[in-house]
């Protein structure tokens, strides 16, 4: 049996179980921290860094998604210096790739597009990058635009700790990264893709999408992907 | 007192911003009891007058020519509004940037006519590198957004402007 | 056979004893990768095929590298009964010498570094003997001076091939007296008491972070040795691990002892071959002689350590990723927590430590924790190793304790700067670090104060930079490599530090924007509050302390575009140009004038600088000390051919002609009315180009004449009035209007000018001499430098008796003392620093010296004597040179020792500043210094329409200096008239005839100095021109560094 501790978030006391991410305790009282890579019932890769959190006597900011809640720890979610770091993040992905909302099939149901509404961001201070990027439409059923990829890894996590095919991952390094399937193959050539589409499921953006759909029509259901593993209590 | 002075720029865009704007339908009486309109593609004026009031502005920035304007508009104007994602992302207007602006020019003038295929040399302005935002050549008092933004937006905003209010866009839509 | 008990122990350790002191004479090659780099390998084959030859009775054997890596190939010569002699720069050519001298101790003199006579091993100390009572003990060479070697106690002195010798020296002591007489935990407790902090850079509490694995539950945990050292420019731990890798090895064993840790992992940079070798080397030695493996020594200790090669990413010196290295996976940060303490290596508990690290671990068991306390600072117990590299004399590796200041290293150690010119900042921490400017190389070298500075010690990098290097090319170069070593998982350090790159190309292309800096600061710090881990929190250091320290190149890039050190390579034309305040175009007059293109050349000369005759005899010439040449032979003389075709059209009947034609060039009239007051340098390039400009000037001016100090501080040998005045001539041509003897607060008001002219220029110069506290400096025959010079100019007589003291050391000392010897009488100037030091044009005071003007160096005057009111001595006091101030110069300190100089006269030359009345009567904004506030890109005063230049912003500087800000004040004053930028439309273009030609291989030439004996005795001109066919020679010597990129013609094969 594991043991209650208390936490104070944004100067709310809440009790929760030791183990629970900060982030994780945050939900379970309805507070959202915002974030893109971390979905629940995958494991955390702490690397988009929208969740960072000050936690007081820490002198650095910490990821939410990946710091355990520790019994009288006090956390702040949201500050001037958060929101400034937050909608900084938010405009380095927007700058990285092309982001063309309007001819996107994912305009409307984008979690990259509804952080910024729900940061408040206006417009990109930052010049954008507008680097050229393949298009993978090598797959009977599946899209990879990577000029909609934000490089969260969530399809890599889902293929590797869900369905256990291990397509995805990520090559090269730094500004150069990008999803490759298998070993840089095209996507369509990749023998161990089940084509179940849990990867498609659990993208945020438009980066992995279904064929046939217009601009707008592409909805996620990504709950339904890590469901079952939220309740076998599965890595988190 | 004399009444605001408003006007509308079009630059790089489909001027489906200033459809929207037409579509505010009867505000659009509102407006004009409002302000003066003193200059837009929808009126005669031939250059962008000075002391202007509101300026809002469509499309992003693709050509010199562009750049100019958009300088002078500037230059000329208190409060300047990026009106849609054109003037605030480049949008579509910016589906270019990736690709050479030579590949594009052979695509259209070369591999797309059957007559005279050259690249057309003068009387047309010369194309930036990129389409860029607004924000990147000039300040910008506002952001306006949506392809295109909605009527009753536009409406809104021009009337907080006009009676001499900043409306706060945060966290309506972005993209 | 494993060594299991102390008979056993001490069998090897007298066999390596006698190996390290055989009886017979031992000759040590150092072979890290540096001797092998330099050679060593080829001295190594030349002594092993000389000894056999001779049949010689010899040790030879390899060892590490001593630390000073400039010097290699080093080689220890030891002969029993004597001391250790270490030889530098050892060629194969000189072994039959080294080994006919080196019994009987007539080694080569040239070749000897130094002596040991005794070492300290720290875990043992070896007396070699004594002798070669001349030679220098090691730690009296100035490069070891204040070197203390606890990690490098062992390098370039034991074989790194041998455990015998490592053991002859105390090697796995340590380890032999934790297993026997400790418990883990009282271990763990010494190292915390020893306050041993992490060398890697983070400087975690070792002593804890061993205490975390200890306590961690698990039955598999594992210790790594991070010895992925990536940082450019840094090589400490490679010399490490090629000098003395079975320290390593002990150091791990006791950490394996302390943490119950039973796996030892090195992960080593596969870059580093000889690492790996030597490593695999003495792993396997361990192994054999039972110091690794199962039951080590006998004591029931399991420990064993295997060796990993990194393949090439600098992020895996970062802990997580290089875990995930190490478990296959591709070199990425994850998240902490979980510490690797609780779950690190395939997901058991693990401890890494830095190469340095596990080091210390030995010889604080042998010694204790109050010992190395006692070493370093508070905070920063025991030493670094450093390695010293950049613009320093001496580069090597430097073991020095913590709390160290950086001017230690920089000018005692490393010696200074090379080719004399000035340090600017030392990088240290590497990439991840940043750079710490001169003025604050008082610094103490520890975790805690370069991190105030914003910058790292990191493993040890420390790189000097002088006036050559660029800080926005460093910041660029230091962000170009961190975003190319980014793992990309992160957003802030994948795409941040990617945005910053290409904001710091463009500002280093001169295509910055002033609001970039302020983006640049912004996203720095985000990127080093919000990344994932280590590499991009630190990354933006570099730019951050650039910012913080050197804005002002940040800015001289966006505003000016320029590079003042001339790396950046768009925003500059040629070195030479780069350099020259005024930015002549140097390589074109050049040449145009090696094309017979006089005419041209004159145009090219004239319109980039007014003055072409005046300054081609008194300039400054920086643009020597630029010069590409000199890396061939000496700087083009670029001075004198400019004098060469200046003197030949202002000097002769053609001067009517050309001058016409720059007149014709003359902008339509604009209207604007330009009030300049002043003319002097600044004033004069000022008018001359806002003339062309179409601009109405009139300039008004104190003096009788035009030309300030070029006319009333100059003595007339150096520069003859009737080549000012031609140059005066053309600017009256243009349409300048003079009014003379007008004095601005005086004669007329600066709300006067600006009532009655649309802009205001005031370059009214220093006529105000510094004073000098000195007793008795109120006695007849005391005089200032300027007031001396003036009268001289007027013709009017001082009267000085027959001898002057000059006090000062700058040019215009040497003009006074020059005139002084002219008129018969004999000069002294007396200077409080070394020669070389002295700020006068090192020509003009070698010609002084001809002349008969007597030099007293390193004295300061202390008191001035009189009779009756007049002066009749000078008493000095010697100074001696003491430590580096932060200017890099020896600061003069006072012995105490008064000379007296008996004189008649004292001319106090010391310096000249601006008058701040005008400010202070205007209401024009000054500094806390008092000079004018004044933009200093635009010139721009706090009064609109009010510009202001030369020495009277800047201070007393030269005349090159001064014009220069002539020059930006037309461009400035012309853009904010006219709203147009119309100031390079004036510029005429030149196309050559000639295609780049091959530059001459012939010596410079020199301009003609009248014998001293003769000028000594004369106001005429001392130096006369080069001759046509020498200046054309002269310019035909010019590399033509102007030119990028020379179409290759196409040429058929066939």
């Amino acid at each position: 049996m594991s043991q209650q501790i208390s936490v104070r978030i944004d100067n709310e006391l809440y009790t929760a179980t030791e183990g629970r991410t900060i982030l994780q305790v945050a939900a379970d009282n309805g507070r959202s921290i915002p974030t893109l890579c971390y979905l629940e019932g995958l494991s955390a890769p702490g690397s988009c860094r929208l969740c960072l959190v000050e936690v007081a006597g820490v002198g650095r900011l910490l990821p939410a998604c990946t710091t355990p809640a520790r019994s009288g720890m006090s956390v702040t979610t949201n500050s001037d210096a958060l929101a400034h770091n937050r909608l900084m993040a938010l405009e380095l992905l927007f700058i990285e790739r092309n982001h063309v909302c309007s001819v996107c099939v994912s305009n409307g149901h984008c979690e990259l597009q509804s952080m910024a509404q729900r940061l408040g961001m206006t417009h990109v201070h930052l010049p954008y990058n507008f680097p050229r990027l393949p298009v993978d439409v090598s797959h009977p059923r599946f899209v990879l635009d990577h000029n909609r990829c934000i490089l969260c890894s969530r399809c890599v996590r889902v293929c590797d700790e869900i369905e256990g095919a291990q397509v995805w991952d990520i090559s090269a390094r730094g500004i150069n990264s990008m999803l490759v399937a298998e070993l840089d193959r095209p996507w369509g050539e990749a023998q161990s893709c089940t084509s179940c589409g849990k990867c498609v499921q659990v993208c945020p953006t438009g980066a992995l999408v279904e064929k046939g759909q217009a601009v707008e029509e592409m909805t996620k259901r990504n709950r339904i992907v890590t469901d079952l593993a939220v309740k076998r209590g599965a890595r988190t | 007192m004399r009444k605001p002075r408003l006007a509308t720029m079009w630059l790089d865009g489909c001027s489906g911003c200033h459809m929207s704007l037409l579509d505010v339908d009867e505000g659009l009486l509102t407006i004009a009891a409002k302000a003066e309109l003193v200059y837009s593609p929808l009126v005669d004026a031939r250059e962008y007058p000075h002391d202007v009031d509101v300026a809002i502005v469509e499309g992003a920035v693709s050509s010199d020519e562009d750049l100019e304007k958009i300088r002078l508009v500037r230059e000329r104007t208190r409060i300047l509004v990026a009106l849609g994602d054109c003037a605030i992302t480049t949008n579509v207007t910016g589906l270019r940037n990736p690709l050479p602006l030579k590949s594009i020019f052979d695509r259209v003038y070369i591999d797309g006519s059957d007559v005279e295929k050259v690249h057309p040399t003068e009387g047309l302005p010369t194309l930036l590198k990129h389409a860029i935002p607004l924000h990147d050549v000039v300040k910008v008092d506002l952001h306006v957004p949506g392809c295109p933004p909605s009527a009753p937006l536009i409406l809104h905003v021009l009337t907080e402007l006009l009676d001499g209010r900043m409306p706060d866009l945060r966290g309506r839509r972005f993209g | 056979m494993p060594i299991r008990d102390d008979s056993a122990f001490d069998a090897v350790r007298h066999a390596g004893i006698a190996k390290l002191q055989p009886g017979r004479p031992r000759i040590a090659i150092g072979m890290g990768t540096c001797g092998t780099g330099n050679g060593a390998e080829g001295v190594f084959h030349a002594f092993d095929e000389a000894i056999g030859r001779r049949g010689l009775d010899v040790q030879l054997v390899q060892t590490g590298c001593f630390g000073f890596c400039a010097e290699e190939p080093l080689v220890n010569v030891w002969v029993p009964g004597e001391a250790l002699v270490i030889l530098h720069r050892v060629r194969p050519d000189q072994v039959g010498q080294i080994l006919d001298g080196m019994t009987g101790r007539a080694l080569p003199n040239g070749l000897i570094l130094c002596k040991v006579e005794q070492w300290d091993h720290i875990t043992a100390r070896l007396d070699y003997g004594s002798g070669y009572t001349s030679v220098l003990p090691w730690d009296e060479v100035p490069f070891f001076k204040g070197q203390q070697k606890i990690v490098l106690r062992n390098c370039g002195l034991i074989n790194p091939d041998d455990i015998e010798e490592y053991i002859a020296i105390g090697g796995y002591g340590s380890l032999r007296k934790v297993l026997r007489e400790s418990t883990p935990e009282q271990v763990n407790e010494e190292l915390k008491a020893a306050r041993l902090r992490g060398r890697g850079g983070a400087g975690f509490s070792t002593g804890i972070k061993f205490e975390y694995l200890r306590k961690a539950k698990g039955d598999r945990k594992y210790l790594i040795c991070n010895a992925d050292e990536g940082d450019p420019g840094a090589y400490m731990n490679r010399n490490e691990l090629e000098s003395d890798p079975h320290s390593l090895l002990e150091g791990m064993a006791i950490g394996g002892y302390v943490t119950g840790a039973r796996h030892g992992i090195i992960y080593v940079r596969a870059e580093y071959p000889l690492a790996v070798h030597r490593l695999n080397v003495a792993i396997a030695q361990a192994q054999e002689y039972g110091l690794l493996g199962d039951n080590i020594l006998g004591c029931g200790f399991d420990f064993d350590i295997e060796l990993v090669e990194g393949a090439g990413a600098f992020v895996c010196g970062e802990e997580t990723a290089l875990i995930s290295s190490l478990e296959g996976r591709s070199g990425r940060s994850r998240p902490r927590p979980p510490y690797p303490a609780e779950r690190g290596l395939f997901g058991h508990p693990t401890n890494i430590n830095n190469v340095e690290t596990w080091f210390n671990i030995p010889p604080i068991i042998t010694r204790g924790p109050a010992w190395f306390r006692g070493i370093g600072s508070d905070a920063s117990a025991g030493t670094k190793v450093f390695s010293l590299v950049g613009k320093v004399t001496n580069t090597g590796l430097v073991e020095m304790p913590l709390g160290t200041p950086l001017s230690r290293f920089v000018y005692d150690v490393g010696g200074g700067s090379m080719h004399g010119h000035a340090v600017k900042a030392v990088q240290t921490g590497g990439p991840s670090g940043g750079c710490i400017p001169h003025n604050m190389l008082d610094t103490p070298v520890d975790y805690e104060e370069l991190g105030k500075l914003g910058s790292i010690m990191g493993s040890g990098g420390m790189v000097v930079m002088d006036e050559d290097n660029c800080m926005v090319d460093v910041a660029r170069y230091f962000i170009e490599f961190t975003h190319a070593e980014s793992c990309g998982r992160c957003t802030p350090c994948r795409v941040g530090l990617d945005k910053a790159l290409r904001t710091l190309t463009r500002i280093t292309k001169g295509q910055g924007r002033e609001e970039d800096l302020a983006e640049l600061d912004e996203l720095g710090r985000m990127i080093r509050d919000t990344s994932l881990c280590g590499l991009g929190q630190s990354a933006p250091n570099s730019v951050l302390t650039a910012l913080r320290h050197f804005r002002h190149e940040f800015e001289d890039h966006i505003r000016a575009k320029r590079c003042r050190a001339g790396v950046c390579g768009d925003l500059a034309l040629a070195p030479c140009e780069n350099s020259c305040p005024i930015h002549m175009n140097i390589p074109r007059f050049l040449q145009l004038y090696k094309e017979n293109r006089l005419e041209d050349a004159f145009e090219s000369v004239i319109m980039d600088n007014p003055l072409p005759a005046s300054t081609g005899r008194v300039c400054q010439h920086p643009c020597e000390s630029r010069c590409r040449r000199q890396t061939i032979d000496e700087p083009i003389n670029m001075r004198e051919v400019h004098r060469v075709i200046a003197d030949h059209v202002l000097l002769s009947d053609r001067f009517d002609t050309m001058a016409a034609n720059v007149v014709a060039k003359r902008k339509p009239a604009t209207g604007k009315r330009i009030a300049v007051v002043g003319a002097g340098p600044a004033g004069l390039t000022a008018s001359f180009y806002l003339a062309l400009l179409g601009h109405d000037v009139v300039v008004h001016e104190s003096h009788a004449e035009p030309g300030g100090m070029l006319r009333y501080a100059l003595p007339g040998y150096r520069l003859p009035r009737n080549v000012l005045d031609r140059e005066v001539e053309i600017i009256r041509r243009l349409g300048v209007q003079f009014v003379l003897n007008s004095r601005i607060g005086a004669d007329i008001s600066l709300a006067d000018l600006e009532s009655r002219f649309d802009a205001v220029f005031l370059s009214l110069g220093t006529w105000k001499e510094t004073q000098v506290r000195l007793s008795g400096n109120d006695l007849a025959g005391v005089f200032g430098s300027l007031h001396f010079l003036e009268a001289e100019a007027h013709g009017r007589q001082t009267d000085l008796g027959d001898a002057a003291v000059i006090i000062g050391g700058g040019n215009s000392a040497i003009d006074c003392a020059r005139t002084v010897i002219r008129k018969g009488l004999s000069a002294t100037v007396i200077y409080r620093r070394e020669r070389k030091d002295m700020p006068a044009i090192a020509e003009e005071a070698d010609a002084a010296e001809e002349e008969g003007v007597k030099f007293i160096f390193l004295a300061s005057p202390h008191r001035i004597v009189g009779e009756h009111g007049a002066v009749t001595a000078i008493e000095v006091t010697k100074t001696r040179l003491g430590a580096f101030d932060t200017s890099g110069r020896r600061r003069p300190i006072d012995t105490g020792e008064v000379q007296v100089v008996p004189c008649s006269a004292i001319i106090l030359a010391v310096g000249e500043s601006a008058d701040g009345e005008l400010a202070a009567a205007s209401g024009l904004a000054t500094k806390s210094s008092g000079m004018l506030d004044i933009d200093r890109y635009d010139l721009t005063t706090s009064r609109a329409n009010v510009y202001a230049g030369g020495d009277y912003v800047a201070g007393a500087s030269n005349v090159v200096t001064a014009m220069s800000y002539g020059k930006e004040a037309a461009r400035s004053i012309d853009r904010h008239l006219t709203g147009e930028p119309r100031f390079e439309t004036i510029f005429p273009a030149f196309t050559y005839d000639q295609a780049p030609p091959e530059p001459i291989p012939c010596a410079r030439h020199h301009a003609h100095f009248l014998p001293p004996a003769v000028r000594a005795k004369s106001f005429e001109e001392a130096v006369s021109a080069l001759r046509p066919d020498e200046a054309h020679a002269e310019a035909s010597r010019c590399l033509r560094c102007d030119i990028r990129e020379t179409v290759a013609h196409a040429v058929s094969r066939g």
